[in-house]
């Protein structure tokens, strides 16, 4: 039972981490290499939330609004000469979460940062005291995930993702602004990026380079899910239940790396991922 | 922060140039740090307890009638970036000594750069034990000294009988927690697992899962500084862990960042601001004056740089002149009286030190709960002595 | 069979004699550079020279970045992984054993080879028929994170994060290591710069350029991105091992992700698939960093990582690129001479009525969607067959089931009696069948010349050392050259070229591979009426003259009726009518098709 929750919560983190990139991946086609940025991005919106004494829930929304205005800049400034160059899209945003953490550092300096805590506790379940936050965080994964579901099925917006995903060219003839469609997308996904970086801060240290951990997990589950946030679900499930399993019962060690290398065999051997299924 | 160096090259440049010291060179002391990288926390306070040894030592008169000059250069907390500032410190800046706090890979990276540059290196870092070199002495804990008054507090006070160990996967966990096993196995009590997540590693889930289920008396956690530490506390409390927790790499300054996450760890060092000793006040006292707001908590890192550079000033002094042989003939030799009491390093070029067991309280502060006079560092480098 | 220049051409050739002189500028170059660098630890300062032994080194690192990335167009975060793998084996051997000569042998071995047989590993998962560079990018990404693990979890055997320290290193002085360093970087670059400039080199470029074309030009991809990474994956051991001694250290970062990184944003900065602007570049902001990031890390940081986002969009060549430009101001820009034409002699093509094309119940759908259903097809040597049908017949999805073997269809597909199920393009184009793409195929980057090098390829591998004076092509080639006026371009890059050029050159190409089947989709299409008054002639002749079988898709009725012998109509994924042009011409079926509505 422990188990089961560790691999749910597990994966809910994963899915939150990785949805931004995920939206920006299947429609702009490019990897958003800045998204560890942006996680960070938004833990210091915690920090700041904090200092100003407001409500640390009120987090959220304002990570979520920060982190879309300066997503909205970055695409704006540094994606868009580079549609054409994917693999130098990959670089330039890498050089993008550089100089955005050496920004943070200029700001806030090096140090761990003290953030509040937005839940603490456990809670009894089967006789055991478990996390509560961990499963706020299954929650906070399961509405984020309703939520992009209703917007990809349900508003123009998604109608219009949808139709840049399947055939950008086409879309482009039928009178779509297909540059205006990247551009809010890419908002949405720096914004989903900047929200998840607040939803770790009870989980983790925060400080100017703690997105990087992130980074290539997220990438890498990215890469198997294809565009589908479906199959990023299913992806999120079945690695964070490896991570779970081979860290409990062969080594921690082997377990952390396990996503990494798992994913890539899988693409080796499936280069479609799990989005064919 | 970043000014900081600069600061320190500017405070140096202007004693440089003072007219006293137009007779004589200064004996310039090198200070690699990781201003930049994992270390770049600490490194400033370090820089500061540098900055405060030389202004006093120069305001007393220098060392054999010359003045102290500072060097500082960034190691950016690794191996490559070592290999850069011990080499510019070395040849560009000719400096006379290297005295610093670093990584396990950033000392490593500068051990061949000092004995071919024929430089004596104090490291003032606490770190895993066992680094020997006939250039290198170190004045920091090593295992064999932080350990034992955890285990026995736990023992005597909590009556532990089980213990459970967390670290990263990196040279300092894996040696912390390799000698921590065999004390507790020494004393006859048992460890019940042991469990590693590398360096970078952010998800503690499966490891506290583990922890839970092992049912263990006490708790001890040796994980890489700063963020995978309060990364770690942060998982522990959330899953609402309340054992005896012995974090061997926590300092004042991160316990604060945890907040009232940090309350109730016991940690282990050779120095707490909480030292009662008049050489404790009156260093934090100096320290408050030259630094005022933009202070940098003094701690078991920064602490141990102050004395270096005394330790260094008395045997220039007893060796008469700064020459490399005799200077590092001399070290050993020598003790200097500072924050953390007399200190010599004369036991295979470690220091046998007091240790300070204490606990973190609600209000981030550290009380002192056990005091163990003059603990040996063990057989360290046989061959050196 | 011996394939013989004419003497003449030969010749010529030599009489023409390229100056010796430009073929010995990189030997000249390398020569001056290592001397100038024997020198330097007598000029510069202690710091400088210890500073410099390991720049040159990551230089070395650079340039195998810069032909992996900026020339074949992988791109690569692992080269730190294999440095660090070379610079390890060395470090734990020298600890275990001791530097003894015939230890330091060892090492230097087991530095080269370890990581070559990695990359080997790392080629095989990293492509494969239909991999992406993405693809490749990813493993590139993983490789370093898997094996610094490695590195921390190896406690006392690789010194965990400490790293190994105090080994036994080579009996040099400091200027000793620094001239090691340098012969290496020299030795390196100069290698790299010949392959380049060869013939093989250009097949780098080719296979950054349009990897489906060299597939489809009998070349196999996998295999040169494959024996690519290993070898450089070897070099970047090699100077691993040169580290390990210069350093006398070792440490996880130097085989980190992060460090790979370093490499591409130096590479980048220096002007990728220059070569001297990645040496150039990684010394000169090495030697920087080591003199500036002291006094400001962060602010370092902040400006490095500023101008590699500034460079990558601005000025994708770096800093190169600004130096060419200023450069080519100045009256010296030369165009490198084309090589000579030349005729070899046509391979003999046993004429015979067995069918060289067989397709027997040929089936394709996706999903629920079908595609091809039950088509069976013969064709001999010398048919020109036309395939027509409106849009979304199959026509395209039938061509390509019969040129890639590894596309999922039932039934057979047969080239002259091999069965090409499972084949990978390059491995049917070896069976003697060469496709042209519907929009023309050719490498842009390269010139004419070479682009039709690259296409006899598979036949005659092309000089890793030198460029051939000589360009020998089939006669059928040089005809189509002649007739659509590219012999006089054969220096001009195939980016330049007009619509209709580069059409008749990729029909060169395929030609040139010597095909008995020729499969073309729309050759015509966006062509002028003389362009196509030609293709036509051409397309007559192969079939007439050398026998050779042509399956053309073609909307334009009347060249089809002009030049055909057979004509195939598909409807709706079904073969519906084969005949002779008066057959289909006259057929009542097919005007109802093309009037639409029809539903056969």
């Amino acid at each position: 039972m422990l188990l089961l929750l560790d691999i749910l919560t597990t994966a809910a983190i994963l899915f939150v981490v990785a949805i931004g990139l995920l939206a920006v991946f299947g429609v702009l086609k490019i990897i958003n290499f800045a998204h560890g940025a942006w996680l960070t991005i938004g833990a210091y919106c915690a920090v700041v939330t904090g200092k100003l004494g407001l409500n640390p829930w009120a987090a959220l929304p304002i990570a979520f609004v920060v982190g879309a205005a300066l997503g909205g800049l970055a695409e704006y400034v540094i994606i868009r000469p580079l549609y054409r160059r994917p693999l130098d899209a990959i670089l330039a945003t890498w050089g993008l979460g550089i100089v955005v953490g050496q920004l943070i550092t200029l700001a806030f300096g090096r140090d761990v940062q003290l953030t509040p805590n937005l839940l603490s506790g456990t809670v009894e379940i089967l006789g055991t005291g478990y996390s509560a936050y961990r499963l706020v965080a299954l929650v906070a994964a399961l509405v984020i995930g309703a939520v992009f579901a209703l917007v990809i099925e349900r508003t123009r917006l998604g109608l219009s993702a949808r139709a840049v995903i399947m055939n950008e060219t086409l879309a482009r003839s039928l009178g779509l602004d297909t540059a205006r469609v990247r551009l809010v997308v890419f908002m949405i996904g720096a914004g989903l990026a900047a929200l998840a970086g607040v939803l770790l801060t009870p989980l983790t240290s925060v400080d100017p380079t703690m997105g990087v951990g992130w980074l290539i997990g997220a990438f890498m589950l990215v890469m198997v899910a294809d565009t589908s946030f479906l199959a990023l679900a299913a992806a999120c499930l079945v690695f964070g239940a490896a991570q779970v399993l081979v860290s409990t019962f062969v080594s921690p060690v082997l377990g952390s790396i396990a996503v990494a290398v798992l994913a890539a065999l899988v693409l080796r051997i499936s280069p479609k991922g799990f989005s064919r299924a | 922060m970043s000014t900081r160096p600069l600061v320190g090259a500017l405070a140096a440049l202007v004693l440089t140039a003072s007219p006293v010291l137009a007779a004589e060179k200064p004996i310039v002391i090198g200070v690699p740090v990781g201003l930049s990288g994992a270390n770049s926390v600490v490194a400033p306070s370090v820089v500061q307890a540098a900055e405060l040894a030389v202004e006093e030592i120069n305001a007393g008169g220098g060392v054999l009638g010359r003045k102290l000059a500072l060097e500082v250069a960034d190691d950016a907390s690794g191996a490559a970036g070592a290999q850069k500032a011990f080499d510019a410190l070395i040849y560009q800046k000719k400096v006379d000594v290297i005295i610093a706090m670093e990584t396990s890979a950033a000392r490593n990276a500068g051990l061949p750069a000092v004995t071919k540059g024929r430089v004596p290196y104090i490291y003032t870092s606490f770190y895993e034990g066992h680094s020997c070199n006939k250039n290198l002495f170190v004045n920091g804990w090593v295992p064999e000294q932080q350990v034992p008054p955890v285990i026995d507090a736990f023992a005597k006070d909590k009556n532990a009988k089980t213990y459970f160990l967390i670290g990263s996967d990196y040279a300092f966990g894996r040696g912390m927690l390799a000698f921590t096993r065999a004390y507790i196995e020494k004393t006859g009590a048992k460890v019940v697992g042991e469990e590693y997540l590398p360096m970078d590693g952010s998800d503690w889930t499966a490891i506290i899962s583990k922890l839970k289920e092992a049912k263990p008396d006490a708790l001890v956690t040796s994980t890489a500084g700063g963020a995978p530490n309060v990364t770690l506390t942060k998982q522990l409390r959330g899953a609402g862990v309340t054992l005896p927790y012995a974090n061997l790499a926590v300092d004042e300054g991160t316990a604060k960042s945890m907040g009232k996450d940090a309350d109730g760890i016991y940690l282990s060092a050779s120095y707490v601001t909480g030292i009662d000793s008049p050489q404790n006040k009156a260093f934090l006292a100096a320290m408050e004056k030259k630094f005022g707001a933009g202070l940098r908590t003094p701690n078991d890192l920064s602490v141990p740089e102050y004395e270096a550079i005394y330790l260094y000033k008395a045997a220039v002094e007893k060796a008469g002149s700064t020459e490399t042989a005799k200077v590092l003939a001399a070290l050993p030799t020598v003790t200097a009286t500072g924050p953390r009491g007399t200190i010599g390093m004369s036991k295979q070029h470690h220091a046998p030190l007091t240790m300070y067991l204490g606990q973190v309280q609600g209000d981030g502060s550290v009380k002192v709960v056990g005091t163990f006079k003059d603990v040996d560092p063990g057989e360290q480098c046989p061959k050196l002595d | 069979m011996p394939e013989t220049v004419p003497a003449a051409g030969l010749a010529a050739a030599r009489a023409s004699g390229r100056p010796r002189l430009a073929r010995a500028a990189p030997l000249a170059v390398a020569l001056l550079a290592a001397m100038a660098l024997w020198v330097a630890p007598l000029v510069l300062d202690t710091f400088a020279v210890n500073v410099l032994t390991r720049s040159m080194i990551y230089a070395v690192l650079a340039v195998t970045v810069d032909l992996l990335w900026g020339f074949a167009g992988i791109l690569t975060f692992g080269q730190a992984a294999f440095f660090g793998i070379g610079a390890y084996a060395t470090a734990m051997l020298l600890s275990a054993q001791g530097g003894a000569p015939h230890w330091m042998a060892a090492a230097a071995a087991l530095a080269v080879v370890a990581p070559l047989l990695l990359g080997l590993a790392v080629g095989w998962l990293s492509f494969y028929h239909r991999s992406t560079p993405l693809y490749a990018s990813v493993i590139s990404l993983v490789v370093p994170i898997v094996v610094t693990q490695g590195i921390y979890s190896g406690g006392e055997r690789t010194g965990s994060s400490s790293g190994l320290v105090g080994f036994d290193v080579l009996p040099l002085e400091i200027e000793g290591f620094f001239r090691l360093a340098a012969i290496l970087l020299v030795v390196v670059t100069l290698a790299a710069w010949i392959l380049v400039r060869s013939d093989a080199g250009r097949l780098l470029v080719a296979l950054r350029d349009n990897e489906a074309r060299c597939a489809y030009l009998g070349l196999n991809p996998r295999r040169l991105q494959i024996g690519l990474t290993a070898v450089l994956a070897g070099v970047a051991g090699l100077a691993g091992f040169v580290f390990a001694n210069a350093s006398g250290v070792v440490a996880p970062e130097n085989a980190g992700f992060l460090f790979g990184t370093e490499l591409v944003i130096w590479v980048a900065l220096g002007g990728r698939g220059t070569l001297v602007g990645p040496v150039l570049g990684t010394i000169a902001i090495d030697y920087l960093a080591a003199n500036l990031s002291g006094d400001l890390p962060f602010l370092w940081q902040l400006l490095l990582g500023t101008a590699f986002v500034a460079i990558i969009i601005l000025l994708p060549g770096g800093l190169a690129e600004l130096a060419r430009r200023a450069v080519s101001v100045l009256p010296l820009g030369r165009r490198a001479a084309a090589p000579r034409l030349a005729a070899r002699p046509a391979r003999a093509a046993p004429r015979n009525e067995a069918p060289l094309l067989s397709v027997e119940g040929l089936a394709k759908s996706y999903g629920s969607l079908t595609v091809l259903e039950s088509i069976d097809l013969t064709v001999r040597a010398g048919e020109l067959v036309s395939l027509v049908g409106p849009n979304g017949a199959g026509k395209t999805t039938l061509m390509r089931c019969l040129s890639d073997g590894t596309e999922p269809f039932r039934g057979s597909v047969a080239v002259a009696g091999t069965a090409t199920a499972g084949l990978t393009p390059n491995r049917i184009v070896a069976l003697g069948v060469g496709r042209k793409f519907q929009v023309a195929s050719v490498f842009e980057s390269l010139s004419v010349a070479e682009c039709l090098r690259l296409a006899r390829a598979a036949h005659e591998a092309p000089s890793p050392l030198r460029r051939a004076d000589i360009l020998g092509l089939p006669q059928p080639v040089l005809d189509i050259l002649r007739m659509t006026g590219l012999d006089a371009l054969m220096a001009e890059p195939a980016r330049l070229l007009s619509h209709g050029q580069k059409q008749a050159l990729e029909l060169a190409m395929v030609m040139a591979l010597e095909p008995r089947i020729i499969l073309l989709d729309e050759p015509t299409a966006g062509l002028t009426k003389a362009e196509r008054t030609t293709i036509g002639t051409v397309l007559k002749g192969l079939a007439a003259d050398l026998g050779i079988a042509v399956v053309l898709v073609e909307h334009d009725l009347d060249f089809v009726r002009e030049i055909s012998s057979r004509i195939v109509v598909l409807h709706q994924g079904r073969l519906v009518l084969d005949g002779t042009v008066e057959e289909v011409v006259g057929s009542a079926l097919v005007r109802t098709i093309y009037a639409g509505g029809a539903h056969a």
